[in-house]
């Protein structure tokens, strides 16, 4: 089923921070995941679980969406690691704006990502 | 016996490992000692599997044939095995630097060239009463630092417990989870510009309106009442602050008022070692050139990158490809990448070689420095020959 | 999240019938959510039928009773960074374990009520709680300073 939020994009207020549960220290693992706050979330039509294609600086990404009330009111936590160094410059290096968008299809891998960095 | 946390600054030396169990560590810490041996990196020569020796060899011949070469990283590695690269880069005329270019290194700077002064997490834990976090979420980032160092434990002269001897102050764009437990005896400031609340205290101190008077006013009278107050310093803050300068001069003018120090909130568990070494070397923390006898922005190894200043990268315990923004780590692949690790992290999967190394703190002993500058001595669970010492040192006897 | 006795007594049968042993529904939620007593002792709620319903719910509500330690406290790993507030601020740690947790140091002494073990909070001898037994006291400082909710309280 579609759904109408699927045809908006919406701006976020994005802050890069450490997130102590979402990778692995030995390196092997780093979850594809945006944290938004339950506010931002229910204003933009985006549920727990949802995967949103995140884009900012011409580049984008997709990750599963988790709530937390951590997150800036007006957007969401992308944890400190690849996927927000991926998206991020450093005019803007630890909060920035992206444009939100629901996506079909699973979350983006870090395998990916290298993939995009060195082809 | 008690081990030393090697997972960030804070260098927890009271790690217990009983019936296999990882006792007192964070999640973070627990996990390196609990998987040190996962994901290894494999000895690599463009794509191929090699030998260790070989793959020391091929990287030796390849910076014999480097013009301009930049050592990078080195944070998650001991303070000996630092000197060693320090020593590569002097021999090799190269350029080094590592992550507190773009993280806290700065604030070290002004730490070590005296212009920030500062204390030990033992005094904060003893004396210490406002104390403020700024653009810093320890609950993530340096889980146990409350706990352990700052907010939480009874001091010598703290003995009655948070509620009654500690003032806590978050500051942050985000209600984060330090956020949420300033409650009794504390304060939460919700900024959306840093700078405006550096300048809301100058104002106070001058007697004049400004947009957090308030909230500043409330913290410059609870300094009064302690001989030792402390900022902890975050990310948060470096990226907030258009002028570290000012901010300098904000902590020195509050000093007026009453006893402020200030310790950066961490970082990678030996990047002020980094910096430090590096210091008393050259009178540079990081970003520093052999070649040119000093240290520059444009030395930074995210500038040698986008300005095509390098050919050959040494990439030393560290993963650029996971921390740097895509526009400089795309540029990797426009150099030959020679990555020294115990991990095959994203970093070492793009490299053109992989030498595996030995985990620090755990395969490898030595000394790291905490955030606050205390060096402190690692143990070793199982040592392991080829770690930095012996990769460092076969190279620079190769070239 | 968080049971309270007046959502337990709505759906108890509110006749006061006594046959629990309590003089009062409203005594026996309480004593459900103490767990003093049981829900099976509330024999009318599976004799009549016209309970079956709110009996159905109580038993579903009442779930998180059985995974909850005797003092009520629940642990939920997966939120845990391992942090350790809980330990250093707990009253009794401070009180018997001087030289460890009360300055901030991994919990020394043998039986502790918690302790962070492989990265994450551990109930180890609830007994030792202000919380358990006849004379307990509604300590809640461990939660109080768990900023993600890994630790709770039945009752909130």
């Amino acid at each position: 089923m579609m759904r109408f939020s699927k045809f908006l994009k919406v701006e976020a207020e994005i802050v890069v921070a450490r997130y102590a549960l979402v990778s692995d220290e030995t390196k092997s693992r780093f979850e594809p995941v945006i944290f938004f706050h339950p506010e931002f979330a229910k204003r933009s039509g985006v549920k727990e679980g949802d995967v949103v294609e995140v884009e900012a600086n011409g580049r984008a990404v997709k990750l599963k969406v988790k709530l937390s009330e951590s997150a800036p009111e007006s957007g969401g936590i992308i944890p400190n690691g690849i996927f927000a160094s991926y998206l991020t410059n450093f005019d803007g290096f630890k909060r920035f704006k992206a444009n939100i968008e629901v996506a079909e299809g699973e979350p983006s891998s870090v395998g990916e990502i290298i993939e995009r960095v060195k082809p | 016996m008690s081990f030393v946390c090697p997972g960030c600054s804070c260098l927890c030396d009271d790690i217990e490992i009983v019936d296999g169990r990882i006792l007192h560590a964070c999640r973070r810490g627990e996990e390196i000692f609990e998987k040190y041996k996962e994901n290894r990196a494999k000895p690599m020569v463009k794509g191929k599997e090699v030998d260790i020796d070989s793959a020391i060899e091929e990287a030796t011949e390849v910076l014999k044939d480097s013009k301009n070469t930049v050592i990078y990283g080195m944070d998650t590695t001991t303070v000996e095995a630092q000197q060693l690269g320090i020593e590569l880069a002097e021999k090799l005329n190269a350029y080094i630097d590592d992550n507190s270019s773009f993280c806290l290194g700065e604030f070290v700077e002004a730490i070590l060239r005296k212009e920030l002064p500062t204390t030990t997490l033992e005094d904060v834990r003893d004396r210490a009463y406002v104390m403020v976090y700024w653009g810093a979420n320890p609950f993530h980032s340096l889980s146990r630092h409350m706990s352990r160092y700052s907010y939480y434990p009874r001091g010598a002269k703290r003995p009655r417990g948070y509620e009654e001897d500690r003032f806590l102050v978050v500051v942050d764009v985000r209600r984060s989870e330090t956020a949420k437990l300033a409650k009794k005896n504390a304060k939460f400031i919700q900024v959306d510009n840093d700078d405006e609340l550096v300048d809301s205290f100058f104002k106070v101190m001058e007697g004049k309106a400004a947009k957090y008077a308030k909230e500043a006013g409330i913290i410059l009278n609870e300094m009064k009442k302690s001989d030792l107050n402390v900022i902890f310093g975050g990310l948060g803050l470096k990226y907030g602050l258009k002028d570290l300068g000012k901010f300098v001069e904000m902590v020195r003018k509050m000093n007026e008022v009453a006893p402020l120090y200030f310790i950066p909130a961490g970082f990678h568990a030996n990047m002020r070692g980094f910096n430090e070494t590096l210091f008393e070397k050259t009178g540079y923390v990081n970003k520093y050139s052999f070649k040119d006898g000093k240290g520059d922005v444009d030395f930074a190894f995210t500038s040698l990158l986008q300005n095509g200043k390098v050919d050959t990268a040494v990439i030393i315990g560290t993963d650029p490809v996971s921390s740097l923004p895509y526009d400089v780590a795309s540029k990797l692949k426009e150099v030959k990448t020679i990555v020294i690790d115990p991990r095959m992290s994203p970093t070492a999967r793009v490299a053109d070689i992989i030498i595996p190394s030995a985990v620090s703190g755990i395969e490898m002993g030595g000394t790291m420095v905490r955030s606050d500058g205390a060096r402190i001595k690692l143990e070793v669970i199982e040592e392991r020959d080829v770690n930095d010492i012996y990769i460092l040192k076969k190279i620079e006897e190769g070239l | 999240m968080a049971l309270n006795p007046m959502d337990i007594y709505k759906l108890l049968p509110k006749t006061n019938c006594k046959k629990c042993g309590e003089a009062t529904c409203m005594s026996f939620a309480f004593k459900l959510l103490n767990r003093e007593r049981k829900l099976e002792e509330c024999t009318p709620l599976y004799e009549d039928k016209k309970y079956e319903r709110q009996r159905k719910k109580l038993e579903e509500m009442l779930k998180p009773l059985e995974e909850a330690t005797e003092t009520g406290l629940i642990v939920d790993e997966g939120l845990c960074t391992g942090c350790g507030n809980c330990v250093v601020v707990c009253p009794v740690h401070v009180e018997k374990d001087p030289k460890g947790a009360a300055v901030g140091k991994g919990i020394t002494i043998d039986d502790p009520i918690l302790r962070v073990e492989d990265g994450a909070v551990k109930v180890i001898n609830m007994q030792a709680c202000r919380r358990y037994g006849k004379n307990r006291v509604l300590c809640v400082v461990c939660r109080e300073n768990c900023p993600t909710d890994a630790i709770r309280f039945l009752e909130g």
